[in-house]
């Protein structure tokens, strides 16, 4: 499946400001992709141009190889999970479930067939005949997301299925996703605000804001190698540190004196100047006895790591520690960064340089 | 006092295993005056809009039925007899049923497709065409009345059940697009794209899972155009003018009208009318009230 330079604009809107500019993704087949972004940035628009319940206004969308430009939603053969799950109120979860494959003429035992092998993979054989008003936010979810197995679609999209369950609910059904997606193999195009989220289901991330593609990439290269600014402060939790730096000779100063080792020299670092940014993920950096003196200003225990805020010359920096390095607030401590860790990124751009 | 500020009194069931104590809030109890003032306000209210139906009840059963209320002097049934012999009252029925469910469905019909129009199509001029149905509804019906008689008279629809039927679900459209206008707007799209999504197509959606979450909505609408019909005078006054086609409010006005100047007046038959006029309507509000309110509980749960 691929997207094709594809913009779309609603009315009233600048091109500069359009919902999704110049958007081209391939997506392979069997893929989970997740697409993130904060909101308003085109994400929900763009898996709606999947589904036919908008138009692009440029570009092409291509399922199977044939574009889907201009088809109705109805002949594109896509399944897709709503925020609000839209469940069918009047009718019970059976019939809910049922609707795709009535509407395809298939028998009713078939029909039957179907809904009952979709209701145990699921494990919501006991919610058949309630009505959507009488069920949990949870088994709603469940229910519609067999309405959109049962019809065995050539694309699954899912529009923040998940964000409506509460926390604990959500982390089961993620891992849950994942494996019934790679159960089925069909392509699933899922869309979320929450990076952890994007993090445990996808094979890819595409990254988006303000409806242009940022970074796609794996979980693991948009982590360790953000593409840019955005990205590096998108994901992870808490974000990368970004600190300004100025470059002199071999080495980036940051923080007012702090000087780090410039990763390999000769790249693209060489030629942006001299005022650049540097990114520190808050793992790449360590408390170590020596190393540059900073000041602890709080510390922050989440049981397997402690997140400890320190300033150094007035610059405030987040390191991860293990959990049982506890400083007091206000005592001295020394930073070390491993070079490899050093992202670095053109300052009026925001890209990255390494 | 102790209940009432809440603190835990000691007893089994607190001093037991430090659960959470059980609050009781003192039952409100209002004062048998206050017990009395309401209700006798409710007495008098009631016997206000009562007393019109008492007399309709009692004049309807007496052979000799009076202006003022009383227990039937010669209890009977003739009245309702005379109805149908001199009156030729079942005419008349039919007519005023006929003509008011088929307002009825055809408004019904109407303002379904022109309520989802308004709430989910996107077309040109669109909130003109919005405001000006509503602007529509801002017309008094007298006003228009002598264009009406005219329009009707040059179409041939004076004399008409078909002249009857357009005109009063003209006159009940306005209001009624916008009241389902509203309802439409209430129902989330997304169920209707998850219905495209499904395989549906717009018109298959809409009838298969719009309306029937519209369903009170329509019920409200059918409910309303039936009773309006059902209770016109003024259009029928300006459309008809054959015996063949007399409604019942044209026939209380004529049998006030013959028997008044040359004989006495025959309150009997009168209430006896009156009796079968209201019955249809009290059908209409009980039948339509209780489905109104089974379709708002289904509906509206589980959006």
């Amino acid at each position: 499946m691929q997207f094709d330079n594809v913009w779309k604009l609603f009315a009233a809107q600048a091109e500069s400001a359009a919902a999704v500019r110049g958007l081209s993704l391939d997506i392979t087949d069997r893929e989970l992709l997740v697409i993130l972004g904060p909101s308003g940035c085109g994400k929900t628009t763009a898996l709606r141009m999947v589904a036919g319940l908008e138009e692009p206004d440029r570009g092409d969308i291509r399922i199977g190889g044939k574009s889907v430009v201009g088809l109705e939603p109805k002949d594109r053969d896509v399944a897709l999970v709503f925020q609000s799950y839209a469940l069918y109120p009047h009718l019970s979860a059976q019939e809910n479930i049922r609707y795709p494959l009535k509407v395809r003429g298939l028998s009713r035992a078939e029909q039957d067939r179907k809904v009952a092998r979709v209701a145990d993979m699921l494990g919501i054989g006991r919610l058949l005949p309630r009505r959507p008003g009488q069920l949990s936010g949870g088994e709603q979810q469940r229910v519609a997301l067999a309405r959109a197995i049962v019809r065995e679609p050539r694309v699954f999209l899912m529009d923040e299925p998940l964000s409506n369950l509460d926390a604990k609910l959500r982390v089961h059904t993620r891992t849950e996703l994942k494996t019934l997606q790679r159960e089925l193999g069909t392509t699933m195009v899922f869309v979320t605000h929450d990076q952890a989220e994007a993090m445990s289901l996808a094979n890819r991330i595409a990254v988006l804001n303000a409806g242009e593609l940022q970074q796609i990439g794996t979980p693991d290269e948009v982590y360790d190698h953000p593409a840019n600014v955005f990205v590096a402060e998108f994901i992870g939790s808490p974000p990368m540190n970004l600190l300004k730096a100025t470059r002199d000779g071999g080495d980036l100063v940051v923080a007012g004196g702090w000087r780090l080792p410039a990763p390999k020299r000769g790249s693209a670092i060489d030629s942006a100047g001299t005022e650049l940014t540097v990114g520190l993920r808050p793992e790449g950096v360590q408390i170590v006895a020596g190393g540059q003196p900073a000041e602890v200003v709080a510390v922050e225990p989440f049981g397997s790591e402690v997140i400890i805020d320190v300033r150094v010359n007035g610059e405030a920096i987040k390191v991860r520690a293990a959990p049982d390095v506890r400083p007091e607030p206000g005592r001295k401590v020394g930073l070390r960064v491993d070079p490899a860790a050093v992202r670095v990124f053109d300052n009026s751009s925001g890209d990255a340089l390494n | 006092m102790k209940a009432k500020t809440g603190t835990p009194v000691a007893g089994p069931a607190t001093a037991a295993a430090g659960e959470a104590p059980l609050v009781r809030r003192p039952e409100k109890r209002a004062g048998w005056l206050e017990w009395l003032a309401v209700h006798f306000v409710f007495l008098i209210v009631c016997a206000f809009f009562l007393v019109p139906f008492l007399w309709l009840l009692s004049a309807a059963f007496d052979a000799k039925a009076t202006a003022y209320i009383q227990w039937p002097v010669a209890p009977t049934l003739m009245n309702f007899a005379h109805l149908f012999t001199d009156y030729d009252f079942g005419r008349v029925l039919f007519n005023s049923l006929f003509v008011a469910i088929a307002t009825m469905i055809l408004v019904v019909f109407a303002v379904a497709l022109a309520g989802y129009s308004l709430s989910r199509l996107d077309f040109r001029r669109k909130d003109w065409i919005t405001y000006g149905v509503l602007l529509l509804q801002t017309m008094p019906i007298s006003a228009t009345m002598v264009p009406i008689y005219g329009l009707a008279r040059q179409l041939g629809l004076r004399n008409s059940y078909l002249g009857l039927v357009l005109i009063s679900a003209a006159i009940e459209l306005p209001f009624l697009v916008w009241l389902m206008k509203g309802f439409f707007d209430s129902i989330p799209r997304h169920l209707e794209e998850a219905a495209w999504l499904d395989g549906r197509t717009r018109l298959r959606a809409l009838f298969e899972i719009v309306l029937p979450l519209a369903g009170p909505g329509l019920g409200i609408a059918a409910g309303l155009s039936f009773l309006s019909a059902w209770a016109e005078v003024l259009l029928v006054i300006i459309l008809i003018d054959t015996q063949d086609l007399t409604t019942v409010p044209l026939a209380f006005y004529q049998a006030m009208r013959t028997q008044g100047g040359y004989t006495e007046v025959q309150y009997g038959v009168i209430a006896a009318m009156a009796v079968l006029y209201i019955l249809p309507v009290m059908v209409v509000f009980f039948g339509a009230r209780r489905f109104m309110v089974r379709g708002l509980m289904n509906s509206t749960r589980g959006l």
